[in-house]
């Protein structure tokens, strides 16, 4: 290549990566760097206390037939860090980082053009606790007439919730600890919090005080 | 040709093509296929930890290219063939033999890799997008010209300065822009509020270290250095302040010739990164390997064959 064609492949080479910059996509190999820079400031944070060996048995299942079973990281084959976040969160119906944030003050132009080429907010129709099920099935061979298919899955996890004020002092000794059971039937995924049982959430709900 | 147009032409060429010497750009692929080879090793073993003969999961949100390609499904054996060709493709690269054919072996395999350990759950990770731009450079450019097993038994002539100079130096302009990038997009999706108190730091420092949950004494099992940070939210806001000032200033080093300046530059991001992965477990910590673009490696190699030579002969002189 003489000077004048690096030049050009330079320049279109630039064009491409830092246009993706410019145009906010994250779609591997580009990407505008988005990684832990989306907050929202509620008056709580909220996190999930894990349960290492409670995780390691997996999730409570029960068969189409009545059958009760544990699914573990093992029996469906999946590395125990994704085995976390399918139990963590996409159980709970919350979205991988990527859906949360791509479309989070987006310029109109940037609007226009991903819900021109890409489509609608994933915010806007969350089924990822439905997902879940599905993959658990599929994996096993279920099919949707097999009495063995997984019909409802549950995981259940402490939620701590810590008061702004007493994070802002580096108090964290007086979280208010609840114990939430995500449930997911072929009907509907449902949150149960104490003797509460409500659908989960699948519009646009704010992230605030929360984080993964 | 106008002035403007004339010192605009000299502006770019100075940035581009007058930094380094000929013999470097060999030196830097030698030394950054090594350390590739760890580097992807590190990111991608999860997928061998897999039963190769287990279940084959359905993917629950397969990465864009595996939806394009009605990829739906892990086969766990597939991962055992492909990471050994990955780290061959890395080492052929490396040392300098079939070396073009070699990327684009590196860059399916990651492709595929990625698309595997990324499409469990859907979270898609950003390890791998600095090395894949960097890798397309290697590429375009005249790598393996120099120092390496093709250009010497071929007897292939001396690339220019030039030559050189200008995949590197592109290299260097997208790893000093990362961090760059990195707090726009920050600035983009939570403004100041990233800042606020403890920040955002905080909040993924007590997530992380609470997620595999507390030993029976009520210490966290992973992670007590960030916990222990965690409820020090004054020290944390200098640290976001540090966070914000390294990611504005850093392309500065694009400007700095001085290899001993920019060893201190690289020191201070090595160091972020490895702190991100000691206090929050975020897997970036060996990514420093790609600053070797940065240096002359050609005379780094030769210090360090001088010290291998010494320490053979002091014992022989004993």
């Amino acid at each position: 290549m003489s000077k004048t064609s690096v030049k050009r492949f330079l320049a279109l080479y630039f064009l491409i990566l830092f246009g993706a910059i410019f145009l906010r996509v994250d779609y591997f190999p580009l990407s505008w760097v988005p990684m832990y820079g989306y907050r929202e400031i509620g008056p709580q944070l909220t996190v999930k206390f894990g349960d290492k060996s409670g995780r390691k048995r997996g999730f409570f299942a029960q068969r189409a037939n009545g059958e009760t079973l544990y699914i573990s990281a093992e029996d469906l084959n999946v590395p125990n860090a994704n085995f976390r976040r399918l139990y963590h969160q996409r159980a709970y119906n919350n979205a991988p980082p990527q859906d949360d944030r791509e479309r989070v003050a987006l310029m109109s132009f940037n609007r226009w053009w991903y819900e021109t080429f890409v489509g609608p907010d994933p915010r806007l129709n969350k089924n990822y606790s439905g997902q879940l099920l599905d993959s658990v099935n599929q994996t096993f061979g279920y099919g949707p007439s097999d009495p063995r298919r997984i019909a409802r899955l549950e995981a259940s996890l402490d939620f701590a919730t810590y008061d702004r004020e007493h994070l802002d002092i580096g108090d964290l000794s007086r979280p208010k600890i609840e114990r939430r059971t995500a449930i997911i039937t072929e009907t509907g995924s449902f949150l149960k919090r104490g003797d509460r049982v409500a659908p989960m959430s699948t519009g646009m709900a704010s992230k605030a005080g929360e984080v993964e | 040709m106008t002035d403007i147009a004339a010192r605009r032409r000299s502006w770019v060429d100075w940035f581009f093509f007058d930094w380094h010497p000929a013999e470097a750009l060999g030196a830097v692929r030698f030394y950054f296929g090594i350390g590739l080879a760890i580097y992807l090793n590190i990111q991608f073993n999860q997928n061998l930890t897999l039963d190769p003969f287990g279940a084959h999961f359905h993917f629950t949100r397969p990465i864009w290219y595996f939806w394009a390609l009605g990829i739906d499904t892990n086969v766990p054996w597939l991962p055992f063939l492909v990471m050994p060709l990955l780290m061959a493709a890395c080492l052929f690269f490396a040392f300098g033999k079939w070396t073009k054919p070699a990327i684009i072996v590196i860059i399916l395999c990651i492709f595929y890799m990625k698309g595997v350990r990324d499409s469990f759950s859907g979270d898609v990770h950003h390890r791998e997008v600095p090395i894949f731009a960097i890798l397309i450079l290697f590429f375009f450019s005249k790598c393996d010209r120099m120092f390496g097993i093709d250009a010497r038994k071929k007897g292939w002539a001396p690339i220019e300065d030039w030559e050189s100079s200008w995949p590197l130096r592109a290299m260097q302009i997208y790893i000093a822009m990362f961090y760059f990038w990195a707090l726009v997009a920050k600035v983009r999706l939570s403004g100041l509020a990233w800042f606020h108190g403890g920040g955002r730091i905080q909040d993924v420092l007590i997530s992380r270290a609470v997620r595999d949950g507390f030993t029976p004494t009520g210490e966290v099992v992973n992670l007590s250095l960030g916990w222990e940070l965690a409820q020090n939210p004054h020290a944390i806001f200098w640290i976001g302040v540090l966070v914000f000032l390294f990611e504005l200033f850093f392309p500065l080093i694009l400007f700095v010739r001085d290899w001993r300046i920019k060893l201190a530059m690289l020191a201070g991001a090595s160091v972020f990164h490895f702190s991100n992965y000691l206090l929050m477990n975020v897997q970036f910590y060996f990514y420093p390997f790609v600053f070797v673009t940065f240096f002359n490696m050609a005379e780094f190699h030769r210090w360090l064959k001088g010290k291998v030579r010494l320490r053979r002969a002091a014992p022989a002189e004993a």
